[in-house]
């Protein structure tokens, strides 16, 4: 108990801070990649750091229908994010992971899904609330994909404690992990859309809808808007590697940590390079799209409550 | 059926209806029909000899003939001649009847004749300001002979409002523009959509007029006219410097030498370049694929290189002026600007090669904003947006100009008619732009720049002079005048005509496919606004490049507000 504790109050902390300082980092060096792709010199890496500070350190405008409503979507989407940090495992074990289950962490993902369209309702604007239906139509069918994900681990483990959901437990069957497998493609080839980026930067769309839900947002509260997005970025590339990539993250110390952050740095680097190369898709293709992963995603959860 | 055996029908068909015929050189036909006629005569051309609307030109005549004047223009594309109907009508009474109803395409330029000479479009189903201000005051027309380039009216009303339509039921209105990421320049559609349906739209645009047909007409003189003709767009300027010199050499019969054809041939095949790579970079852009767009413009920069090279500029060139150019090509700028088109050929077929293989790009863009033959009849589409609809028409074939009588090439066509073919045009014209340049390098003999002209130019002349531009055919219409300058001077750009077709193509579409059906027509707002006088509310100072325009706007703003 006072074991558990303690890796809390390290661990907490620890966790939040690391996603925070490394969230820009991955930012900058997004940008970076994007701008090789296209042929520029692009930013330099720290600048999404200088950006962040710009930001903050902005005027509060208020501009919407309510701003109490927008300051409190604000805070709590960076809230949220940060929440997420402690029941992710960034390199160690998540610092709450055995204390929480995997629906308390759907729960959050969802909620900081939510806050988007919080911020979107609460300004109120035209686009805003194209950007909103847009983004409420995506997460319909996008968050059941999650809960599949780690219900198909939940399956194989016969828990739903974080702990054992995470570290591969989607192919711990006896035989061949057909669900884990089929499981694995589907997150993978949603991971774009998770995290927000083109082709599925929809409910943003910058040259259709003006960044939509975020259109009248500026200074102080765009600054933790865009934050929580980096910082979700880094947490769903851990969760994605917590649950279909552990390999190696029992070798302790230097080894196992190096190898986590590689394969997040990996996957982040992946998106850079996937919106890169893509056009957007329009909600209607993209809903088609989902459809058919969450199809896949049916078979999945037949074939791990079959136990294969 | 030639012009002449043309007007040999007519004749017979209306007789004494035509007042006066006059078959002006090569390709123009003159008709002046009473006004009683001109609905009846236009509706004959168009709906049974198909011919294909141009433009109307409203102008004030009182000084020389005391009549006013209407001429609608109509191109023969197939058989290479333009028929210009005119009617006078007396100074008391200036009405005549609209022909909107059987040519839609008429819709906005007699819209304009209303707004800007007074002259009333009787019968008109949406008569509606097109360019002035909402506030300026009613009986007060700037391209009148009697209102001064420099007058502002008194009684400009701040408050009043255009009027827009009820949305149909069910709808929400989304207002786009005046101010939107893909727009790069003030226009404003109000777009009626239910769910992401858009049900239908209303345009309002205009807000940046210059004035610039006004400021010709009363200070400027005919070889001063060209370089403000090139500001008139920030892209296709060439263009109008040419369309421009070419109506009035043709007002004045004078023909420029063939080196300077040529040269004009290349620079303007230069500027499709740059304005085409642009184009299929920005319709990347719009669906969010940013690398081609950047990649574009890195092919792209060459191109404006190689132009800065030849005239000092990288845009405005400043090449025409009245019978000729301004600059040649060296030995040394010809070997360089064939190594540009050498790697541009080459860059722009990789190009090509991924934006034709990717299948995302083609998702968002096949089977939208569709604009089919009916709808380029109709609006009378120009450029690549009706060639892309499979109605083969390009001005450099069918009134051939400058030096393209001489080179061979290709009207590229496709038969979607959605964004997708628009792009596939404007990439495959890429590559006969560039087979054109080199031609004209090859052929083009040494030779005097320009003629001298010891004279002063013929009075009351009629030139009309059809130049195809990036986005379709830019159309100028020159009546010559006393004092070293014309005494009218219209200019259609083709995003005239090409965005009055917009509200059909993006009709029960979704509202994500509004900005690349709006972006595939390549729109170009400050050709299509140039016109009168200054919207206060939109600050269209910002967008004017002439120091001594911007003065003017200030002064008249600080006049109009209290």
């Amino acid at each position: 108990m006072t074991d558990g504790l303690l890796r809390a109050a390290v661990g907490v902390p620890l966790n939040a801070a690391a996603a925070l300082l490394v969230a820009p980092l991955f930012q900058g060096a997004m940008r970076r990649l994007t701008a090789i792709v296209q042929s520029r010199r692009g930013p330099p890496i720290r600048q999404a750091y200088f950006d962040l500070l710009k930001l903050l350190g902005k005027e509060d405008i208020e501009s919407g229908e309510s701003g109490v409503m927008q300051r409190f979507a604000a805070y709590l989407a960076f809230a949220c994010t940060l929440a997420l940090t402690s029941l992710v495992p960034m390199g160690f074990p998540a610092p709450l992971g055995a204390g929480a289950d995997a629906v308390a962490l759907i729960y959050l993902l969802t909620l900081a899904g939510m806050c988007t369209l919080l911020a979107g309702l609460a300004a109120g604007s035209t686009y805003s609330l194209l950007g909103v239906s847009r983004e409420m139509m995506a997460m319909v069918a996008l968050e059941p994909l999650f809960v599949v994900a780690l219900v198909v681990g939940a399956l194989h483990r016969r828990s739903l404690r974080l702990d054992a959901v995470f570290g591969g437990s989607v192919y711990d069957v006896g035989g061949f992990p057909w669900s884990g497998l089929v499981m694995l493609a589907v997150m993978a080839l949603s991971f774009q859309a998770f995290v927000q980026r083109a082709p599925f930067d929809i409910a943003e769309a910058e040259t259709e809808l003006m960044d939509g839900p975020l259109m009248e947002y500026s200074g102080p509260k765009l600054a933790l808007f865009k934050y929580a997005q980096m910082v979700r970025l880094v947490v769903h590339a851990a969760l994605f590697v917590a649950i279909f990539a552990p390999w190696g993250s029992g070798l302790g110390a230097p080894l196992g940590w190096l190898l986590f952050w590689a394969k997040v740095s990996l996957l982040v680097l992946l998106v850079a390079l996937v919106a890169a190369t893509h056009a957007r898709y329009r909600i209607d293709q993209a809903i088609r799209y989902f459809a058919g992963l969450l199809a896949a995603a049916a078979v999945a959860l037949a074939l791990a409550a079959c136990g294969h | 059926m030639p012009a002449r055996e043309t007007l040999i029908a007519l004749r017979q068909r209306f007789g004494s209806a035509i007042e006066r015929a006059d078959l002006a050189g090569e390709g123009r036909l003159h008709l002046f029909v009473e006004r009683a006629s001109l609905g009846a005569v236009c509706r004959h051309l168009a709906l049974d000899l198909g011919a294909r609307f141009i433009t109307t030109i409203g102008a004030d005549d009182r000084p020389y003939s005391g009549r006013f004047l209407v001429v609608h223009n109509f191109a023969f594309d197939r058989e290479h001649w333009i028929a210009s109907v005119a009617t006078q009508p007396p100074a008391d009474d200036p009405r005549v009847e609209s022909i909107c109803g059987a040519v839609p395409a008429a819709a906005w330029a007699e819209r304009e004749m209303r707004d800007l000479v007074g002259i009333v479009p009787e019968g008109h189903r949406y008569l509606k300001r097109l360019v002035l201000p909402d506030g300026w005051p009613d009986g007060v027309h700037p391209l009148r002979k009697d209102v001064a380039w420099n007058f502002s009216p008194p009684g400009f009303d701040e408050g009043r409002e255009f009027g827009f339509g009820e949305p149909p039921e069910g709808c929400i209105v989304v207002p786009f523009g005046p101010f939107h990421p893909t727009l790069d320049e003030p226009a404003h559609f109000r777009l009626y959509v239910e769910g992401e349906q858009v049900r239908g739209c209303e345009y309002r645009g205009f807000m940046a007029h210059r004035g610039i047909e006004k400021l010709a007409e009363s200070v400027m003189t005919y070889n001063e006219i060209p370089l403000l003709a090139e500001r008139i767009c920030g892209i296709c300027g060439c263009v109008h410097s040419v369309a421009y010199v070419q109506a009035v050499e043709s007002a004045a019969a004078l023909q420029p030498p063939p080196r300077a054809e040529y040269l004009r041939t290349i620079m303007l095949e230069i500027e499709r370049l740059q304005s085409h790579l642009l184009a299929v970079g920005l319709a990347c852009h719009i669906v969010g694929f940013d690398t081609l767009f950047m990649q574009c413009f890195r092919i792209r920069e060459p191109v404006m290189r190689v132009a800065e090279e030849i005239t000092g500029n990288r845009k405005t060139y400043a090449l025409c002026v009245v019978g000729g150019v301004r600059w040649d090509i060296g030995a040394a700028l010809r070997a360089k600007l064939l190594g540009v088109l050498e790697r541009l050929e080459a860059e722009w077929r990789a190009v090509a090669d991924a934006v034709g293989g990717d299948r995302n790009l083609r998702r968002r863009t096949v089977g939208v904003g569709i604009a089919g033959p009916a709808l380029a009849r109709d609006t009378a589409l120009v450029g690549p947006v009706a060639r892309a609809a499979g109605v083969a028409i390009d001005c450099r074939r069918d009134h051939p100009y400058g030096a393209y009588a001489r080179v061979d090439f290709n009207v590229v066509t496709a038969d979607g008619g959605d964004a997708w073919s628009r792009l596939v045009v404007r990439m495959t014209e890429v590559f006969e732009s560039i087979r054109i340049i080199r031609q004209c390098l090859a052929q083009m003999e040494d030779g005097p720049l320009g003629l001298g002209i010891p004279d002063e130019l013929p009075v009351g002349r009629w030139g009309l002079s059809s130049v195809e531009a990036p986005r379709g055919e830019s159309h100028h219409f020159v009546i010559t005048g006393e004092g070293n300058r014309p005494r009218r001077w219209r200019v259609r750009a083709p995003t005239y005509q090409n965005l009055q077709g917009v509200p059909a193509m993006i009709k029960d579409q979704q509202l994500a496919d509004m900005t690349i059906s709006l972006g595939s027509i390549d729109p170009c707002f400050s050709c299509t606004d140039r016109l009168e006088t200054v919207d206060l509310r939109s600050g269209a100072a910002r967008t004017w490049s002439q120091p001594e325009l911007e003065r003017l706007a200030r002064a008249a703003a600080r006049r109009l507000t209290p």
